[in-house]
């Protein structure tokens, strides 16, 4: 997807990131002079974490990655510049938006006097917009945003603090953006809510071409619901309904994996939604139940007692028969009257 | 057919004795062989055609000048060895990126897999990432979490080791009865190749894990971000973190840049294109240790987290994609192997399970490794049932099917490890068959 620049800038900018951002000579500014310039984003921008506007909430923005903000629907422009807001990044981004990321979606045509932007930067660093934790390695020189490669090599040098000083800290706001695994007990989902009704829609647009309009799946597509009752039986269905045994999974897997060939697309309240959605149609919930971080870990799915753990061999050891092991032999089945085997010119040879 | 075999007997075993002999009038039986298919059999089987007159001559290749140096920067296989390829089964799943195919065993010898004839699953495609923009990032319950650039990861001090990888899907279309006719397909979700890499341990050490931390998880960076859970133990023990199979870097269908590699277990928990391993303090339930890979036994109920690959062996040749294409003298080969370490012995039985004999094992004898047998026999051109049984270091006996399925049921998709046997005709086909 990246061209080979953008994506150099990307690593490049990480590095930079790597090396704390404090110090740099645009955030020298005057945070009460800052509130007022901030008046003319405000419209826009929020402060609060997960509040987005027409723009996404600016809590924490200051060290993170472009287009990165949780439930917000960036531009592709904006998801993929590769940038990480540095303030030096932000200065720059500020006096000519639309210029420092080509084709991002943010309709403000930016500020021209110098001090505005560096008092702006100033103000928002000090009402939510810095960067959660701690620059890592303190009293690193400051590094240009956009370091040529050979920089980004360089910056990572500093010592991870392991035997073999190898690797540089992950910093928080880098975790975040990996760490997506939601588990049973709720860690790991993020704020945001849903409900099945509000589900439904998406789900016609985004996940029914594959698994049906219900869930029950196209062709050899993965059935998502009913089969109660059946795992004892000859055919068992396994779906979400029968056979998963937590519900924070559906979460995890639809917004890690799914939809199929556009994963991780899915905002938070978008999957909460969905999740509420293929529970609902397993019956499981009501179409107006609130799906959220409190919630979800609190449903108890109908098969989540039917696992255990069995770590014992089946056949403990013995000294097997070698003579006259058994009186005859009957064939019993056979592969060639199932005929399944994809035919090519030296497989699958079929004699009598 | 009955006929003309009747007739062809006799050629049949007099060209095996001349070639056997090393006599220069007939096809050898490498060559034999080597034309495969039922054709070159049938070939011989029904005399077709005179006697070749010459096999023996000046050949053109031996006058004139071959291909230069450089002709292929990358070598590729011999052009007479186009059939080595994977296959894959169609109907078998939706889309072509989750899917899979497999390796050709029945044309494999030793324990090393060549690295492009590998089977592959993917669940999202297999994703091209460049080693310089890859990342590692190792976090949770570690006093120092790290991200690693592939460059860093190759100065921590490597290992190499062979290990075998075995889906735990592999053999799962045949819990019913027979169905796939040919040891590619019933048997070839496994390779075994030489990884070079660093000690997950290392990694870990490096990271400093806390206390508390028991589970370790592992994500791909493909468009599944395949994840599975480990226990810290096994984490500790002998898992890697390899860049390089068969001593190149790995193949992008195996995880290019990086992957896990977790020996004696199932494949899928071996995370390709690995970029984070979490440490934390209990399993993370994913789609793939809930929803896959757990084991529905006749109850109703599942077992969960059963990641050893059993003891289990099979014969690849004669099999039904490699039949005997010649009476007299012959070799039975095979591949044994066992997620519990070493490979103790295997025996072969011609008659269905009757009678048993043990087999030759070749080395090297590696833990969790691909183990090559063999067996010398004579076919003197009546049917066989052919099987193998695998008998591990720790006394474990690969079971018939009967055995299996009598615990397990037929409906547990993964972990099916029972006795193969093929069913090989007068003419030297073979055929898939189920045996009381
Ligand atoms: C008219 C609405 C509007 C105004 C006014 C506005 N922005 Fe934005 N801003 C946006 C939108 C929309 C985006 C997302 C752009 C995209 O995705 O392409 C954005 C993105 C941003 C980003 C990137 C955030 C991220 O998560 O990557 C920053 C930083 C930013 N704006 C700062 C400001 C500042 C500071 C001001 C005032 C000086 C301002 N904006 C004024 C709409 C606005
Ligand atoms: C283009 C086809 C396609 C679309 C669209 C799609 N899926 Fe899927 N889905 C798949 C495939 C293929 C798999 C199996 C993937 C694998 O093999 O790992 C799957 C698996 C799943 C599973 C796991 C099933 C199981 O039994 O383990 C869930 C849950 C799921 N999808 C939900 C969704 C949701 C929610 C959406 C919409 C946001 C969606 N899917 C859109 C193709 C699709």
């Amino acid at each position: 997807m990246f061209g080979f620049l953008d994506r150099s800038l990307r690593f490049a900018a990480v590095a930079a990131l790597s090396l704390g951002t404090g110090g740099t000579a645009a955030a020298a500014g005057d945070v009460e002079a800052g509130g007022k310039v901030f008046r003319a984003c405000a419209a826009c921008h929020a402060m609060e974490p997960g509040k987005h506007r027409l723009g996404p909430s600016l809590a924490g923005v200051i060290g993170r990655a472009a287009g990165t903000a949780e439930a917000f629907r960036y531009s592709k422009a904006m998801e993929e510049s590769g940038v990480v807001w540095t303030e030096d990044a932000l200065a720059l981004y500020l006096t000519k938006p639309s210029a420092f990321i080509k084709g991002n979606r943010m309709a403000f045509p930016g500020l021209r006097k110098p001090d505005d932007i560096a008092d702006v930067i100033a103000w928002i660093k000090a009402n939510g917009g810095g960067a959660a934790a701690p620059p890592a390695a303190a009293g690193a020189a400051p590094v240009p945003t956009v370091a040529p490669a050979r920089a980004a090599v360089a910056a990572s040098a500093p010592a991870g603090g392991g035997r073999y000083g190898l690797g540089r800290p992950a910093k928080p706001e880098e975790i975040a953006l990996w760490d997506i695994d939601v588990r049973p007990d709720g860690l790991g989902l993020p704020p945001g809510h849903g409900t099945a009704t509000e589900g439904e829609a998406l789900w016609g647009e985004r996940c029914a071409a594959c698994h049906g309009d219900f869930g029950e799946a196209f062709g050899r597509y993965p059935a998502l619901i009913g089969g109660e009752g059946t795992l004892a039986r000859e055919f068992p269905e396994k779906t979400i309904g029968s056979y998963w045994p937590y519900a924070s999974t559906v979460f995890d897997y639809v917004h890690r994996a799914m939809p199929y060939g556009d994963a991780q697309s899915l905002t938070a309240d978008e999957t909460y939604a969905l999740t509420a959605f293929l529970l609902a149609s397993n019956n499981l919930i009501d179409q107006d139940f609130v799906l959220d971080a409190k919630s979800l870990p609190q449903l108890k799915m109908p098969n989540a007692d039917g696992f255990y753990i069995h770590d014992t061999p089946d056949f403990p050891p013995y000294e097997p028969c070698m003579k006259d092991c058994k009186k005859s032999v009957e064939i019993t089945g056979r592969a060639r009257i199932i005929d399944v085997t994809p035919e090519g010119e030296d497989n699958a040879v079929s004699v009598e | 057919m009955a006929k003309g075999l009747g007739a062809s007997d006799q050629m049949l075993g007099r060209v095996v004795r001349v070639t056997d002999a090393a006599a220069p009038a007939g096809p050898s039986r490498r060559q034999l062989i080597a034309g495969g298919g039922v054709l070159a059999a049938a070939a011989v089987a029904l005399g077709a055609g005179p006697a070749r007159p010459q096999d023996i001559g000046i050949a053109d290749h031996t006058r004139h000048l071959g291909t230069s140096v450089d002709e292929y920067p990358y070598g590729v296989p011999s052009p007479h060895e186009a059939q080595v390829i994977r296959r894959s089964v169609p109907w078998l799943t939706a889309t072509r990126e989750s899917s899979i195919n497999f390796t050709p065993l029945h044309e494999l010898e030793g324990i090393v897999t060549p690295s492009g004839v590998c089977f592959e699953r993917h669940h999202a495609g297999a994703p091209d990432i460049g080693p310089a923009e890859h990342r590692l990032m190792i976090h949770g319950l570690v006093e120092r979490p790290l991200v690693l650039t592939m460059a860093e990861l190759r100065r921590f001090p490597p290992v190499t080791r062979f290990y075998f990888l075995e889906c735990a899907a592999n053999s799962g279309m045949e819990w019913r009865g027979a169905q796939l006719n040919g040891v590619q397909f019933t048997h070839g979700m496994i390779h075994c190749v030489q990884y070079a890499g660093v000690p997950l341990r290392t990694l870990l050490e490096e990271c400093g894990v806390k206390p508390a931390g028991k589970w370790l998880l592992a994500e791909g960076a493909d468009a599944a971000a395949m994840t599975r859970s480990l226990p810290i133990e096994k984490a500790l023990d002998d898992c890697l973190v390899a860049y390089t199979m068969n001593g190149e870097r790995l193949r992008r269908e195996q995880g290019y840049p990086l992957r896990l590699v977790v020996p004696g277990w199932e494949g899928n928990v071996w995370v390709k294109w690995l970029r984070r391993l979490e440490i934390g303090d209990q399993p993370w339930y994913q789609r793939e240790e809930t929803s896959k890979y757990t084991d529905l036994m006749p109850d109703g109920r599942a077992r969960q987290f059963s990641w050893l690959m059993e003891p289990k062996s099979v014969i690849v040749n004669p099999s039904p994609q490699a039949p005997l294409t010649a009476r007299g003298a012959n070799v039975l080969r095979g591949f044994a192997w066992t997620g519990n370490g070493l490979v103790k012995r295997v025996d072969v039985s011609l008659d269905g399970g009757i009678n048993w004999t043990p087999a030759r094992l070749e080395g090297p004898l590696l833990p969790k490794c691909l183990t090559q047998f063999y067996h010398d026999f004579v076919w003197n051109g009546e049917p066989m049932l052919l099987q193998s049984r695998v008998i591990d270091e720790t006394g474990y006996v690969q079971p018939t099917y009967q055995q299996l399925i009598d615990i397990r049921g037929v409906n547990s998709v993964y972990h099916n490890h029972a006795i193969q046997t093929w069913l090989v005709n007068e003419a030297g086909g073979a055929e898939n068959v189920r045996v009381s």
